[in-house]
């Protein structure tokens, strides 16, 4: 067997333990480095480089030869400019430096909850979809066509990226497992994020507040559809549920509109045999006894909060992960940055469960400094063994 | 006349039926300009107290934003009855999302917070250039500048305005203030900014002991 099979092995089970509720050799590390990162890390134009992806195999593995994880760091962006500008997107665009980003814009009315509540997927598709995407804004012919170039374009990129990536998946011998396979929302965020803005569902709660309710119940099932990965379910894969407006709203909003649909993706999912990675947006230290209830084993990536508390509250059911401040990496010495991961080890890996990652992607290379972060993943490595 | 104490504090609960109701009676009543700056007044003075609220943690971002726009509903119900006489402004800030982040729901909860405050705000929008930041500090010379921004890139950004600001000699004209997902008190150090916040109420608090 090569190296990098067996390392590959090695890293695997890595994951598989703490996926199984083991305690694993050492705790794993799963760090993504975005796309963008990757582009100027490699000394690239951000915006030229992000329309020709033919080029990006040198891109990522100068990713995989400079920074330790076990998981694989590169990886294709799912915020693709090519389909986005096919479908003339205003949800996801570039800006002036390069970066795809979400805008706050809507794309159903508060006239037409009604609608939407009716009929959801019917509602996406003939009113919402032309809106949010204008260039679908069109006669049916048309549409279909626009439809069909996005759509190529979209998959061509991620069959082309996923082989690049697979590649060196097996090269350097990462783990195929620990990282995100599809992407879902909870249904209260798809409401607000997708369907009426940020802007206009704090108003919407409070003006047609049995009207949100019923729309997030009305989209539940297509975020379940959503979230189920095209393979059979495995203790093994990974959901990915960006959580976003909970911190936002106050906790007897939270109870009415956001945590009940939500909590039944969860469920389901998991009934199904498909855990869910959330992504914990912000502080949720406010709402930790629910975050509780959850499935047993749903990983919770951390932005903000209190580790110790979330280790004594979940820590014993679920995955933890995160928390590390991705700032600290711009502002601190690289013994500021080295003591930081030591205590979140020291709080977070006892009895396992705990998988290393810092508290949110990190999207430009001026975000951090390089030789800070190198010098964090290498003493993870190093010195996080059970 | 209305009693002015039961609009702040319906503003302040963000009722706005409640809110609407009382100030569309005000206006069919055909008042006074000075008794309609008084209603502005009362107004202001209940965002003020969703400020507290939000300080206190019974409210959060949400609340801010529904806050900010039932102030600019309430205002535009006024506005037939407010007349020309603007009241003094307490200080001018010009206000952007720096170049290369488009995100502007956190800059424009402090917009309309420090326009309720009393603060001439010139909102420059977002991806703002740090050319555009300078070009607006000298036609207007504000007291001070507020950047904004949620993507951790936003940083470099603001660093940068600062350096432009300074080049131009206009760095020691104006009190500058960050805010957003990523700042902190190193990153504040860093970028050379006066102050930082997360929270839009305390930067209003800080813009207003700036100007006293």
């Amino acid at each position: 067997m090569t190296d990098a099979k067996a390392l590959q092995q090695e890293r695997t089970k890595l994951f598989e333990d703490v996926y199984d509720g083991k305690i694993p050799k050492r705790v794993p590390i799963n760090v993504g480095l975005t796309l963008e990162f990757a582009i100027q890390y490699a000394g690239k134009d951000l915006a030229e480089m992000q329309w020709n992806t033919a080029a990006l195999e040198e891109v990522f593995e100068k990713l995989c030869q400079d920074f330790f994880t076990d998981t694989n760091p590169a990886g294709i962006s799912l915020r693709n400019p090519l389909h986005y500008k096919l479908l003339g997107a205003r949800n996801f665009v570039m800006s002036s430096s390069g970066f795809m980003q979400h805008p706050e814009v809507h794309g159903l009315e508060a006239d037409e909850y009604d609608a939407f509540i009716a009929s959801p997927y019917d509602c996406i598709m003939e009113k919402i979809l032309p809106r949010i995407y204008t260039e679908l804004n069109t006669n049916p012919v048309q549409r279909s066509i626009v439809f069909a170039k996005a759509f190529k374009a979209y998959w061509d990129e991620l069959i082309s990226g996923g082989m690049m990536t697979q590649k060196l998946t097996d090269k350097y011998g990462y783990s195929p497992i620990g990282g995100i396979e599809v992407l879902t929302e909870a249904p209260f965020d798809f409401v607000a994020d997708q369907l009426r803005g940020f802007k206009n569902i704090t108003g919407d709660i409070r003006r047609y507040p049995d009207k949100v309710a019923a729309a997030c119940e009305a989209v539940t099932p297509i975020m379940i559809k959503a979230g189920i990965p095209p393979h059979p379910p495995s203790p093994y894969g990974n959901t990915f549920i960006p959580l976003h407006m909970a911190p936002f709203i106050r906790d007897k909003d939270f109870e009415k509109f956001y945590w009940p649909t939500f909590k039944k993706l969860v469920d389901e999912l998991a009934a199904m045999g498909y855990p869910s990675m959330l992504f914990v947006e912000h502080d949720w230290m406010r709402y930790i006894d629910y975050l509780y209830e959850l499935p047993e084993n749903t990983r919770m990536w951390f932005e903000y909060g209190d580790p110790k508390l979330v280790k004594e509250k979940l820590g014993k059911k679920h995955i933890i992960m995160g928390f590390y401040p991705i700032t600290l990496l711009k502002t601190g010495t690289k013994e500021q940055c080295i003591d930081k991961a030591k205590e979140l080890i020291d709080i977070l890996a006892p009895g396992g469960k705990y998988i290393f990652n810092f508290d949110k992607g990190i999207i430009t290379t001026d975000s951090v400094n390089i030789e800070n972060l190198q010098a964090v993943l290498e003493y993870v490595a190093k010195n996080a063994d059970y | 006349m209305m009693d002015l104490n039961v609009l702040t504090q319906a503003i302040g609960d963000l009722e706005e039926g409640t809110v609407l109701d009382m100030l569309n009676a005000f206006v069919a009543a055909n008042p006074s300009e000075e008794e309609a700056q008084k209603v502005v007044g009362a107004c202001q003075q209940g965002m003020a107290l969703v400020g507290d609220l939000f300080d206190k943690g019974e409210y959060f971002v949400g609340d801010l934003i529904f806050a900010g726009e039932l102030l600019t509903n309430a205002i535009d119900v006024l506005k037939p009855v407010i007349g020309s006489g603007d009241a003094a402004k307490v200080g001018s800030i010009v206000l952007g999302t720096v170049e290369g982040d488009l995100h502007d729901i956190g800059k424009n909860i402090f917009k309309s917070m420090s326009e309720a405050a009393g603060f001439e705000v010139y909102d420059l929008g977002i991806d703002v250039s740090a050319s555009a930041f300078v070009e607006k500090v000298k036609e207007v010379q504000p007291q001070v500048v507020g950047m904004s921004g949620v993507l951790t890139l936003a940083l470099d950004a603001m660093k940068n305005v600062v350096e432009e600001l300074h080049k131009a000699g206009l760095r020691d004209k104006v009190k500058i203030v960050i805010g957003g997902n990523p700042v902190t008190k190193e990153a504040c150090e860093q970028i050379g900014a006066d102050a930082f916040t997360t929270n839009a109420a305390e930067g209003v608090k800080i813009c207003q002991g700036w100007v006293s």
